[in-house]
């Protein structure tokens, strides 16, 4: 492959508002210069590697992000405060310990029915569902062949944007059953750390932005 | 007061709150206590109906479970196809553990949401233009069945269409009919009830011709005969009474 593509790449990258899936930027290649240049998907990956590489050497605010099964400029975690006070976005509410739950039990077990996420927690998950369905995090995906024909539920590309991730599959693994009993107190633990680490950076950007970060509810 | 708000901000559900008596009380998860833990979840119960708090249907349906549960402790033990007890517990456990997974996968999402929410992409900016008009929230391309069945909402939630029941106004009054028929009657003589209403369109007239009719009859102006026509009768005018 061609060092120019790296540049083009690189133009088509930054100047798509949404992330831009490698085979994309292929097909827009291969439209403008013929469909035998000799490009392929994982070129691409390379290249974007290679760009990475070099805004890492010039200490550069921002990378590449591989994101919702596409490519988008994203700004370093460092600057989030600064870029935050610009945009409404960063002080949107964060979603509830409900939201969370409900979310990752359709995360993980999707495609799923209302029943059926309401059996996994215990109680009537109507308005945590809506919730989720106007922020856009979860989508109807189709109904059940099972009797009432219950809706059937999802994740959007919306979910994998807002949590940062790639492809569904790259979704942290729920623990087996053997090991939640076994130790019960690690996660706790581990939660302990990481909420404090989080709450303590919360409490930065907060003093820092003046905004009010509350959790939804 | 200190134990209401840590309870209160902490449970999203009845599975919730036993998780938390479990780990409290560093509970082996395979060998509940039920009576212990009953007795603490009716406690809790008895406190949230003393805060006036509404107790969700989810935690009554708890509580029926868990003394369902303790009843059929006290029981001889079911036995299954190989042979087995059948601890009564087992589906609550299994139900425990399987919420557990989850709760704890939210709070791996919690953090995977605290850290990309330091991400900024390209272009967010113009979202946030978006965000202020909530109608154009939902942009066409974007657009799911969830927004088409939200759509249809909102249209059938406009307002019905007024239902106006209108009050017309008579413009017929029975004495008015009385000249009429006496008019008639004393022109042709003998009449039949179907010509004399022949000529009149609005259904109101003719019952006021009609109630006129009677009125005359009662009066004594007018009398009534059959006719030969079937359903018909003929009018007469009974001359000077």
């Amino acid at each position: 492959m061609d060092n120019i593509y790296k540049s083009i790449i690189e133009s088509l990258i930054f100047a798509s508002d949404e992330p831009i899936p490698s085979s994309v930027i292929v097909k827009a290649i291969k439209e403008i210069d013929g469909d035998d240049t000799e490009i392929t998907p994982s070129d691409v990956d390379r290249s974007v590697n290679e760009l990475n590489e070099k805004y890492a050497s010039t200490e550069s605010s921002f990378k590449i992000v591989a994101i919702a099964e596409g490519y988008v400029f994203g700004t370093k975690h460092e600057y989030a405060k600064y870029v935050g006070y610009l945009s409404s976005e960063k002080t949107k509410r964060r979603l509830s310990q409900a939201a969370l739950e409900t979310l990752a039990i359709i995360a993980y077990k999707q495609p799923i029915t209302k029943p059926e996420i309401e059996s996994i927690r215990g109680v009537n998950s109507d308005y945590m569902i809506n919730t989720l369905l106007e922020k856009s995090l979860i989508t109807i995906k189709g109904r059940s062949e099972t009797i009432g024909r219950p809706l059937l539920y999802g994740t959007t590309p919306e979910f994998l944007m807002y949590f940062g991730i790639n492809k569904i599959t790259d979704l942290p693994k729920p623990r087996e059953i053997e090991e939640i009993v076994k130790d019960s107190d690690f996660i706790e633990q581990k939660r302990k750390i990481m909420m404090n680490e989080v709450e303590e950076n919360l409490e930065q950007d907060t003093i820092n932005s003046g905004n009010d970060d509350n959790q939804v509810e | 007061m200190i134990l209401y708000k840590i309870k209160l901000n902490t449970f999203e559900g009845p599975l919730d709150l036993l998780l938390f008596f479990i780990r409290r009380d560093e509970l082996d998860i395979y060998d509940i206590p039920i009576s212990k833990i009953t007795g603490e979840f009716m406690e809790y119960l008895h406190l949230l109906e003393q805060l006036d708090l509404e107790i969700a249907g989810d935690f009554l349906l708890m509580a029926a479970t868990l003394m369902q549960i303790k009843v059929k402790m006290l029981l001889p033990k079911e036995i299954d196809e190989i042979g087995e007890e059948i601890d009564p517990r087992m589906d609550l456990v299994n139900a425990l553990i399987e919420y557990k997974r989850y709760k704890e996968m939210s709070e791996e999402f919690s953090f995977l949401e605290a850290t990309q929410r330091k991400v900024s992409f390209r272009g967010n900016h113009k979202e946030d233009i978006i965000e202020t008009e909530p109608e154009l929230n939902s942009l066409l391309k974007n657009i799911s069945i969830y927004d088409l069945i939200k759509a249809f909402q909102n249209a059938m939630m406009e307002k019905p269409k007024e239902i106006v029941h209108k009050v017309e106004k008579l413009n017929v009054t029975i004495d008015e009919q009385i000249e009429y028929i006496l008019e008639k009657v004393g022109y042709i003589g003998n009449l039949n009830f179907i010509e004399l209403v022949k000529g009149i369109k609005d259904k109101i007239r003719i019952v006021v011709t009609f109630i006129a009719m009677l009125e005359l009859i009662k009066m004594g102006k007018i009398g009534l005969r059959e006719s030969p026509n079937f359903n018909d009768f003929e009018i007469y005018s009974i001359q000077n009474g």
